[in-house]
C-alpha cells in the first residue's frame, strides 16, 4: 500500500470555510441528512453501518453498528451522546474536526440519533475547546434556523434536538459512564459496569456514546455506500482514519489514511524524522497504549496489526520517539498524566497511579533504586483489571514498554551509594 | 469573606432567565449544573460560594453536593484567579518538542510556580494535561484560548501586551482580590462553613486522598495522643474499646 493521505472527513479543510453552512451545503453538506429523514429507515443506516465495517474511532476500536444493536425496545426514550471530550495524551483529531468542520460533526450526530430512534442527542465538549464550543453552537444555530435540527423535520414528523454540553476538565469524562455522570451534573466518576450504557446510560435510558469522527463517517458512508468504506483498510479494519502524529516528525499533523498504512509510511507522510534522527520507538494509541519498537515499523497501522505488536490503535494518537528520547522523564510524565487524572474511586488506580510517579520522580532525579525497577516491572499485576474502568490498566503500558526495551536508561539513574549515617 | 467588587443579587437576577433556559435543555435539572457555574464564572471569573449556592437552590441540591461536583473540575475556580489564567501544556508530545524550557521561561519571568498567582493578580500559572493540539508545540491556553508554537520571544509580547491592556483575549472578571493560589487549602472556608476540626490540617482536598496523603497518619496520631476531641466522631469506636469511658460521655452529654 503506499504511503497516501486520503482526505475524506478532513477534505476542504484549509481550503474552504466549512463553518459556514452555506459553504457546506455547497459541498454536498447534509444531503445524506435530508434523504436519510426522507428515504430511509433507522434500521437502513443501522444495515449501512455494519456492512461498512466501522469501528469507534475514540479509542476502543468496538463495532458501530454492533453497539447500535445492544438498545433494547423497553419504552423509555433513547439518547445518542457525541464524545468530544478529547483528552487522551497524544490525539487531536477531534478538536481539529470540531473547530474546521462543525457541520460534518453535526451531521453525523443527526444521522447516528436518527439510525437509533433517538429525539434527543448531546455532544459533550471538552471544557478546553471554548472556541470550538462556540464555532459548533454557531452551526448548530444555523442548521436549526435551515430546518434541520428541531420539530416536524422536513415535514416527516421525525423531532430531534441536540444539546450541547461542555465539560470543565476532567480527563476521566472520556470514558463513557464518566461522561453520562458529567452530563447529569455529577462528579465524572465512572459507573460500575454493567449495566452498560446501552441498558441504562443517561437518565437510566438506553444509551449510545460515539466519539466524533466514528459520528463523522457516517456522513461518506452513506453518500459513497457502505462497500467504499469496506474497500479499503484489512481484513477486520475496515477503510479511513484520522491519525494525529506527533513528536519528533518534521510535519506533525493529522493524516487521514486507509487503515494498513505502515508505521514506517506514516512516519514519511508526516515528513520524516527531525533533524534526520532515527526513530527508535512509537507510541501508537495515545497515552494508554503501550510503545512499539523497530521489529514493529513496517507492521500496518490497523486494529490487530497493532495488537499483535503488543499495543493498541486506541485513538489514533500516533507519538514517534528519536533516539534522544529520555524514556525515563517521558514514563514519569506519563504516569503522572494518569495519577493525576484517576478520579480516585479505585484504589488500585488512585494509589497505584500516585506511588509509581513519585517512584518514577525518584528515577528523573536520579535516586531511583534497583529493587523499584523489579517492582515496576510486576506492578500491573495489582493495578490492572482491578477497577471499574480502563484508566488504572493504562497507567504502566507505556512505562513497562519502555522500561522492558530500554533498561539501560532508568539503571542509569540509580542512586549509586547508599550512605548509612 | 473577603471583600467583593459585585452585587450578586443583582447578578442572580440577571442571570435567572439565562439558568431557566439552560435548565429547561435537559430532562433533569441537574444536567444544568455544570452550564451554570460555567456562566456564573465567566462573570465572576471563579466559581464563587454564592454562585454554588444559588446554583444548589436553582437544582435542589444541598450546597455540599454541588461544591463536590465543583471540585471535581480542573477549570472551575473556587478561588479568585488573576485576570490571565495562564495554562501551559506538560503533555508528553510538548514536553519533548521543548515544553520543558517554555515551563521554566515562564516560572522565571512571572516568578511563581504551578498553580500560584503573581503578587499584582495579574497572572494564574498552571501548568496543564494534554490540550490536544500536539502538532504545534509548545501550546498553552490563555483563558481557554489556545495559544500555538511558543517561544520565548512570542511570550514576552504576550507578557507586554497583557500588562499593557492591549492584549486580544479578554481577562477574566475580577470580583475578588485573587491570593496567592487558587487552590482550596485544608482548612479553606468555602461554601459550606469550614471544615469540622477533626478534618482540619489532615488532608489536601485537591489530592485524591488514601495511603497517598498525610490524613489518616495525622488522624491516627490525635487518635492515639488523646490531645483532640474526636468524642463525638468516633463514638462508636470508644463505645466498643472503652465502655467505662462511654457512660462518662453520655452523662457529661445529658448536662448540655
Amino acid at each position: 500500500m503506499a504511503a497516501v493521505v486520503t482526505p475524506v472527513l478532513t477534505a476542504g479543510i484549509g481550503e474552504a470555510d466549512l463553518r459556514d453552512i452555506a459553504v457546506y451545503r455547497e459541498r454536498g453538506g447534509y444531503r445524506q441528512w435530508e434523504r436519510a429523514v426522507r428515504d430511509l429507515k433507522p434500521a437502513d443506516i443501522q444495515a449501512a453501518c455494519d456492512a461498512s465495517g466501522l469501528r469507534g474511532r475514540g479509542g476502543a476500536g468496538f463495532p458501530t453498528g454492533k453497539k447500535w444493536s445492544f438498545l433494547p425496545n423497553n419504552g423509555k426514550p433513547r439518547y445518542l451522546v457525541c464524545n468530544c471530550d478529547e483528552a487522551e495524551p497524544g490525539t487531536f483529531k477531534d478538536h481539529m474536526l470540531l473547530e474546521e468542520t462543525p457541520h460534518l460533526v453535526l451531521e453525523g450526530i443527526l444521522l447516528g440519533a436518527y439510525a437509533i430512534g433517538s429525539h434527543h442527542a448531546f455532544i459533550y465538549i471538552r471544557g478546553e475547546f471554548k472556541a470550538g464550543y462556540a464555532i459548533f453552537m454557531a452551526a448548530l444555530d444555523a442548521a436549526r434556523k435551515a430546518g434541520l435540527v428541531g420539530k416536524d423535520l422536513f415535514g416527516t414528523g421525525y423531532d430531534l434536538e441536540v444539546t450541547v454540553h461542555r465539560g470543565a476538565g476532567a480527563y476521566i469524562c472520556g470514558e463513557e459512564t464518566g461522561l453520562l455522570n458529567s452530563l447529569e451534573g455529577k462528579r465524572g466518576e465512572p459507573r460500575l459496569k454493567p449495566p452498560f450504557p446501552a441498558i441504562e446510560g443517561l437518565y437510566g435510558a438506553p444509551t449510545v456514546v460515539n466519539n466524533v469522527e466514528t459520528l463523522a463517517y457516517l456522513v461518506p458512508i452513506l453518500e459513497k455506500g457502505p462497500e467504499w468504506f469496506a474497500s479499503v483498510g484489512t481484513e477486520k479494519s475496515k477503510g479511513y482514519k484520522i491519525v494525529s502524529i506527533s513528536g519528533h516528525v518534521n510535519k506533525p499533523g493529522n493524516y487521514e489514511v486507509a487503515l494498513g498504512t505502515t508505521v514506517n509510511e506514516l512516519i514519511q507522510i508526516a515528513g520524516g524524522m527531525r533533524e534526520g534522527r532515527k526513530l527508535v520507538a512509537v507510541q501508537p494509541g495515545g497515552g494508554s497504549s503501550a510503545c512499539i519498537f523497530e521489529e514493529h515499523f513496517d507492521y500496518p497501522y490497523d486494529y490487530e496489526n497493532i495488537a499483535k505488536a503488543g499495543s493498541m490503535l486506541g485513538s489514533g494518537a500516533f507519538l514517534a520517539f528519536d533516539e534522544t528520547t529520555d524514556f525515563v522523564a517521558a514514563a514519569h510524565n506519563m504516569v503522572r498524566f494518569f495519577a493525576h487524572e484517576s478520579c480516585g474511586q479505585c484504589t488500585p488506580c488512585r494509589e497505584g497511579g500516585h506511588w509509581l510517579e513519585t517512584v518514577l520522580r525518584r528515577f528523573v532525579e536520579g535516586r531511583g533504586l534497583m529493587s523499584d525497577l523489579d517492582m515496576m516491572r510486576r506492578v500491573s499485576s495489582t493495578i490492572t483489571g482491578l477497577n471499574l474502568c480502563a484508566l488504572g490498566d493504562s497507567i504502566e503500558p507505556f512505562l513497562k514498554s519502555v522500561l522492558n526495551r530500554f533498561p539501560a536508561q532508568f539503571e542509569a539513574r540509580v542512586l549509586k551509594e547508599t550512605t548509612h549515617v | 469573606m473577603s471583600d467583593r467588587l459585585i452585587n450578586f443579587p443583582a447578578l442572580l437576577a440577571e442571570l435567572k432567565p439565562e439558568c431557566d433556559a439552560l435548565i429547561a435543555q435537559y430532562e433533569q435539572p441537574r444536567s444544568a449544573l455544570l452550564p451554570i457555574i460555567h456562566l456564573f464564572q465567566s462573570r465572576e471569573g471563579f466559581a464563587s460560594p454564592e454562585a454554588m449556592r444559588a446554583a444548589a437552590a436553582m437544582l435542589d441540591l444541598t450546597p455540599a453536593v454541588v461544591e463536590s461536583t465543583v471540585s471535581f473540575y480542573t477549570l472551575f475556580f473556587r478561588k479568585p484567579v488573576g485576570k490571565y489564567v495562564l495554562q501551559v501544556c506538560r503533555g508528553l508530545s510538548c514536553s519533548i518538542s521543548g515544553a520543558n524550557e517554555i515551563m521554566a521561561y515562564f516560572r522565571e519571568k512571572l516568578g511563581v510556580g504551578h498553580l500560584q498567582t503573581t503578587d499584582d493578580g495579574m497572572f494564574s500559572y498552571e501548568e496543564v494535561e494534554c490540550l490536544a493540539a500536539c502538532d504545534k508545540p509548545a501550546c498553552m491556553q490563555v483563558n481557554l484560548e489556545f495559544v500555538y508554537s511558543l517561544t520565548p520571544a512570542v511570550i514576552d509580547e504576550m507578557i507586554a501586551a497583557m500588562r499593557a491592556g492591549t492584549y486580544a483575549t479578554a481577562p477574566m472578571a475580577q470580583t475578588e482580590a485573587p491570593a496567592k493560589t487558587w487552590q482550596v487549602d485544608q482548612n479553606d472556608e468555602v461554601s459550606t462553613g469550614g471544615k469540622s476540626k477533626g478534618a482540619q490540617d489532615v488532608s489536601d482536598p485537591n489530592n485524591a486522598g488514601g495511603l497517598g496523603d498525610k490524613a489518616g497518619v495525622i488522624m491516627l496520631d490525635r487518635i492515639v495522643d488523646r490531645d483532640f476531641a474526636f468524642r463525638g466522631r468516633t463514638r462508636e469506636r470508644v463505645v466498643l474499646e472503652e465502655p467505662a469511658q462511654i457512660k462518662e460521655l453520655v452523662s457529661e452529654d445529658a448536662h448540655h
